[in-house]
């Protein structure tokens, strides 16, 4: 039967936190206790600027995860289709599909940030926030489909056969048969894109998108406390990787193998 | 409508290649209704390709396989449709792992022949009875044994009905305490007037239950016989080779 150990590797998002590690020391627990203890410390020992900080960026973050989200949801359709068209056996859908992600792997997220919001803006008026999503959606895309073409090559030759040899035809054994079980391999590097895409969000503040670095930029300018203003994103920015870590660790732990149910 | 002299598997004059190695060479072999033909030969021989061939798992490369009236060498056949009457059996079971045995039963007939749920589920519980493994219709195919797997995986092209029934070494991953069980269901199915093609190592299955007995070497049919031909006076030197080396 089928490997039921397959992981996908995947190089840019965080370190997910291993549960088999028991220590109480773990990286993860050390870091997030030390990042929660820095932020309330600098609150109450040195509230200005450092709480006038913490005041000044919610919106911030609520903007950093509307394009977290949002990118992700769109992007993980745009990997399935992705995905499929590069396993095609049709060579155009194949060839573009390749193409596709040959050309955004290829190019920086900060340029096709500019591309789509600069260049492409100089024919037609678009929003930024429009701009951030559009740009992240077809970046993070290639990366799905990478994801998801991973995802439905490990799964046995054999399973296609047999929901061929009952009478499914080709979408439908992919439907019924050969996603489901894809979506337990690809669930850990997907997790792990999400991490990655939610720090990579970060360049959207380029685009006067006023996300949680933008906010902090605002008020650095405002108040040229540099220092302790990006002192506080960075920190936030952390326990925020740290939390989405942990949840993808749990949900890696709940995809259990089929005789466990 | 095939009357039962007519041939419900015909093929004629097959060829297939891989690269430049000549898998299926110039064969030819017909099977009518309720027979059971078994297909022997050294590994490589061509006979796991000829039987996917069958149902159009391996395509051809030249000559024409017709299925109960259907060319499905013909590209404007609908192979869905008559891979719905003909069930396959694996080497390795290949039963769908995120689904329980009786959705693996009853998945197919569901989707593929619109069949309600209850009846589909009527259907897969008659049938895991029939196969004796009623009690592991809520289980998962990883809390099988390698012969109870092989079990659902018979069942599971049962479900939908099939007029043919084709095995491609079905005893060959599983331990030998297993065997049995596995070739007590196939002989049953056999009295019950299935047709089928298997493809196996088991001489005594062969024996006991084939009408015709194929043998073949480097992707051509050596010689074809009734078992006790077979078994008793082979004729070609290749066949005696075979046989003298397995039995």
């Amino acid at each position: 039967m089928r490997d039921k150990n397959i992981k996908i590797e995947v190089t840019d998002g965080a370190a997910i936190p291993s549960r088999k590690d028991p220590g109480l020391f773990n990286a993860w627990r050390v870091t997030l206790i030390g990042t929660i203890i820095s932020i309330v410390s600098l609150v109450i020992f040195k509230p200005d600027p450092y709480l006038r900080i913490i005041k000044f960026v919610p919106d911030g973050i609520i903007i950093t995860f509307q394009v977290t989200f949002l990118s992700i949801a769109l992007s993980l359709i745009v990997g399935l289709f992705t995905g499929l068209g590069r396993l095609s056996k049709n060579r155009t859908i194949n060839l573009i599909a390749s193409i596709y992600v040959e050309v955004i792997r290829g190019i920086p997220l900060l340029v096709q940030l500019f591309y789509i919001y600069y260049a492409l803006g100089s024919f037609f008026k678009i929003h930024p926030f429009t701009a951030a999503i559009t740009a992240m959606t077809v970046c993070y895309g290639a990366y799905m489909g990478e994801v998801f073409r991973a995802g439905i090559q490990s799964i046995d030759k054999g399973q296609t056969e047999a929901a061929r040899s009952l009478g499914f035809s080709k979408s439908q054994t992919m439907f019924y048969v050969i996603i489901p079980q894809a979506m337990r391999t690809i669930l850990p590097p997907v997790g792990n894109e999400f991490i990655a895409l939610l720090k990579d969000t970060s360049l959207v503040s380029i685009l006067a998108v006023s996300d949680l670095l933008r906010r902090g930029r605002e008020f650095a300018t405002q108040t040229f406390a540099y220092f302790e203003t990006y002192t506080m994103i960075a920190l936030l920015y952390l326990m925020i990787t740290l939390i989405l870590s942990k949840i993808v660790s749990i949900l890696e732990e709940r995809v259990k193998p089929y005789d466990q149910k | 409508m095939t009357k039962s002299d007519d041939p419900i598997i015909t093929i004629e004059n097959v060829y297939k290649f891989f690269g430049d190695i000549e898998a299926l060479s110039n064969v030819s072999l017909k099977v009518k209704k309720k027979e059971k033909m078994v297909i022997i030969g050294p590994s490589g021989s061509g006979k796991s390709t000829l039987l996917r061939a069958i149902n159009r798992l391996e395509g051809v490369d030249r000559g024409k396989i017709v299925i109960d009236g259907q060319d499905i060498t013909d590209k404007n056949c609908n192979i869905n449709k008559v891979r719905m009457e003909l069930g396959m059996v694996f080497q390795n079971f290949n039963l769908f792992p995120h689904k329980s045995v009786l959705q693996n039963l009853t998945m197919a007939p569901i989707k593929l022949k619109k069949i309600p749920q209850a009846q589909a589920r009527e259907n897969a519980m008659s049938l895991l009875e029939k196969v004796g493994i009623k009690e592991k219709a809520t289980a998962y195919p990883a809390q099988l044994s390698g012969g109870q797997q092989q079990r659902v995986a018979i069942a599971r092209a049962l479900a939908m009905n099939p007029k043919i029934m084709l095995f491609d070494e079905p005893t060959s991953a599983l331990d030998p305490e297993m065997i049995g069980e596995v070739l007590d269901v196939m002989v049953n199915l056999a009295l019950e007037g299935m047709t089928m093609v298997v493809v196996t190592h088991e001489m005594g299955f062969a024996r006991q239950v084939a009408d015709w007995v194929v043998f073949m070497d480097e992707g051509k049919i050596v010689e074809t016989g009734t078992p006790e031909h077979f078994f008793q006076s082979p004729e070609h030197p290749r066949t005696k080779k075979f046989l003298s080396q397995i039995l």
